[in-house]
């Protein structure tokens, strides 16, 4: 399996505007049409987030991606980088709109800050089973 | 690797839902064949296997809750050895946990009185709830066994704290180092995990999901009414995403979706922050421990067992771990399958072996002592294996390399009542005959579903076969597969009225009898009721071949 494209948001760069829905949109080009055997993935870093906070990835229609739920991770500490699977009918146009979702006790869901979620790529694979 | 007791046969594998069958190429499991048969049998509990193993589990567990908090094998101790040891999010982890398992499962075996048990494992992709056999007794950490250690925290720290405190004391230089690492400088270090209080904070205090103690009603957030893992959960654990879990083809690669394992550090003691997950450990593994525990539904905390390091005091821990053991043991299999590394090589390979595991307990109670990551690679280390569960597919021929085959025209067959004759390129049958691996004929069969009366629901199809054959068995040369229908037989909406089946047409040559010497060669399929004699055979509705 080898890695063919990779294409890396600066997440505070690139983030757009919030609309009624909670969280935060990132649109992100894929560097190239996946073919057939190949795998597009999100990679999301994760910074400091409170204890019980979960990060959710969702598409813009609503479709859920996945949700980081650091484990084992102590209060103050970066929650580390996640690897999360793309379906390809999230994919729209060799594009993929995301909505990122923090929920935390206490307040409503809300975008994540840059510092809770630093950055966002999606990388595309050869897959071999 | 050992070999499986679980020696799938092609009647058993086309034993399949109509979901899956219709459009997908059937293939036999093949589990490699190995030297020795595996001693143990770590079975899905949802099985019967399974169901009986909870009930020695059960005794084992009420054996160690009644052990002093100074024996290593006590119920609680042992759960620390989890907290103060183990990895996550690095490259030990899988190997980490296999360790602790395998050593457990000894303890159990040796407090149950059944010498033959063996973890049963939960298969959380295609059962996406707490089995229910789990909310009884001892298996479910609210049980009233428990309770007297974990009624409240006075009484869980005068419990353990100074069993703990003599065994810290005693450790030796190399462990005390290990804990060093992991920021366990003295006992007070160990316990603020316990009780969930930070000094790091500019005004330290507890923080109430930092807590490792769970009180005894509040140990687990799932409870028997209400058994599922929630939708989120359920979709960090569902085919998609452990099936893309077991696609990386390295056991370890600073790229994490080509890696099998989380990063690699300086030792399994190092913490995750920095670190990246790979997709198994850091979706599935993680979100199951939290919502478990209760992350969401009991924010801020405090949290069940599940969510914090002293996780092992719920006796689901070790069922989920099997479960995350078992796809480390079909991931392997599967690149032994493909001919690809199934460890890293050069140095890589000696750093992660030689890394010291210092802190495990063997199935008598004593220290194991120095021990290392390598010890563990195999699960010969504990002569087990497991009974088959999700995933065991991908040990199979590769769909993806199918899909990237050249697929030639599909051939379409005459039907008359139960049996169809096509014209085949005897090319293609050759090349079918020579494949090293799974078929490269596959019938797409359809079949009317049976009548909700129907006693028939599985059929055998047959190939070439001469007209005398009216039964075949699994090791019958023209026996290619048993089509089972699923569920209800009533209409339900939406439902269609036929079925299509993927069958891989067998690969012994008395199946072919009739190869022809010229382009084409002439082949009959037929259908039989799996049941034998003195049932009607179905009606084809279609019969076609396609060559891959």
């Amino acid at each position: 399996m080898h890695i063919l494209l990779v294409n890396l948001l600066s997440f505070a760069l690139f983030a757009q505007s919030v609309g009624p829905a909670p969280g935060r949109v990132v649109t992100v080009d894929l560097p190239k049409t996946p073919g057939t055997g190949e795998m597009v993935w999100i990679e999301l870093k994760v910074g400091i987030i409170e204890r019980g906070a979960e990060i959710e990835i969702m598409t813009t229609a609503g479709q859920s991606l996945g949700v980081i739920s650091p484990f084992g991770i102590r209060s103050g500490d970066k929650a580390g980088t996640y690897t999360v699977p793309l379906p390809p009918d999230a994919i729209s146009n060799d594009r993929v709109k995301l909505r990122l979702i923090l929920n935390q006790y206490g307040h409503a869901k809300r975008a994540p800050t840059a510092k809770e979620v630093k950055g966002i790529r999606l990388k595309i694979t050869r897959a071999v089973l | 690797m050992l070999k499986t007791k679980f020696g799938f046969t092609r009647r058993h594998f086309l034993t399949t839902t109509i979901a899956a069958a219709v459009g997908a190429a059937a293939r036999p499991l093949r589990v490699e064949a190995a030297p020795a048969e595996a001693k143990y049998t770590r079975y899905n509990v949802m099985s019967e296997g399974g169901k009986k193993a909870l009930e020695s589990y059960a005794r084992g567990i009420e054996a160690m809750l009644k052990l002093p908090a100074d024996n290593p094998q006590n119920w609680f101790r042992n759960a620390f050895l989890h907290l103060m040891d183990c990895p996550h999010g690095n490259w030990w982890f899988y190997v980490w946990h296999r360790g602790f398992l395998g050593h457990f499962e000894q303890t159990i075996r040796n407090l149950s009185g059944d010498a033959t048990f063996a973890i049963p494992y939960w298969d959380w992709t295609t059962f996406p709830q707490i089995p229910d056999p789990m909310f009884d007794g001892v298996l479910n950490p609210d049980d009233k066994s428990f309770e007297p250690y974990t009624r409240n925290l006075a009484v869980f720290t005068s419990s353990f704290r100074p069993a703990l405190t003599s065994y810290f004391n005693s450790l030796t230089s190399e462990q005390r180092a290990q804990l060093n690492a992991r920021g366990y400088t003295d006992i007070d270090a160990i316990w603020n995990d316990v009780t969930g209080y930070d000094p790091r904070q500019s005004s330290p205090h507890g923080v109430s999901g930092n807590m490792a103690y769970a009180i005894a009603c509040g140990s687990c957030y799932l409870t028997r009414d209400n058994p599922k893992l929630d939708e989120k959960t359920a979709y960090n654990v569902s085919p998609f995403v452990a099936l893309s879990g077991l696609l990386p083809t390295d056991f370890y690669n600073p790229v994490m979706q080509l890696s099998f394992n989380s990063s690699k550090t300086p030792s399994h003691n190092t913490q995750p922050g920095q670190n990246s997950f790979s997709v198994i450990e850091g979706m599935a593994h993680n979100k199951v421990h939290n919502y478990i525990g209760g992350v969401g539904p009991l924010d801020p905390g405090p949290y069940g067992y599940m969510t914090n390091f002293l996780s092992p005091v719920d006796p689901l821990f070790f069922l989920h771990h099997a479960n995350m053991d078992r796809l480390w043991d079909v991931w392997t299999r599967k690149q032994k399958r493909l001919n690809q590394a199934y460890l890293p090589s050069g140095q890589d390979l000696e750093t992660l072996s030689n890394e010291p595991f210092l802190f495990y307990v063997d199935g008598n109670g004593n220290p194991v002592g120095t021990s290392r990551a390598g010890d563990y690679f195999s699960t010969e280390r504990f002569e087990y294996d497991y009974e088959p569960g999700f995933g065991e597919q991908v040990v199979n021929p590769p769909t993806v390399r199918l899909m990237e085959k050249r697929v030639r025209p599909s051939i379409r067959g005459v039907v008359r009542g139960n049996t169809a004759t096509l014209t085949v390129p005897t090319d293609a049958i050759k090349e079918h005959l020579a494949a090293e691996r799974g078929a490269s004929l596959i019938a797409q069969v359809t079949l009317p579903h049976p009548s909700a009366a129907s006693v028939d629901r599985e059929f055998d199809v047959i190939v070439g076969a001469p007209p005398d054959v009216t039964e075949v068995g699994a090791d019958s040369p023209y026996y290619a597969g048993t089509i089972a229908f699923f569920g209800k037989m009533m209409s339900m909406e939406g439902m269609a009225a036929d079925a299509t089946f993927s069958v891989p047409l067998p690969k012994a040559p008395q199946a072919f009898r009739g190869l022809a010497a010229t382009n084409n060669t002439q082949l009959n399929i037929r259908i039989l009721p799996a049941q034998g004699h003195g049932q009607k055979a179905p009606t084809l509705k279609a019969l076609s071949i396609r060559a891959l």
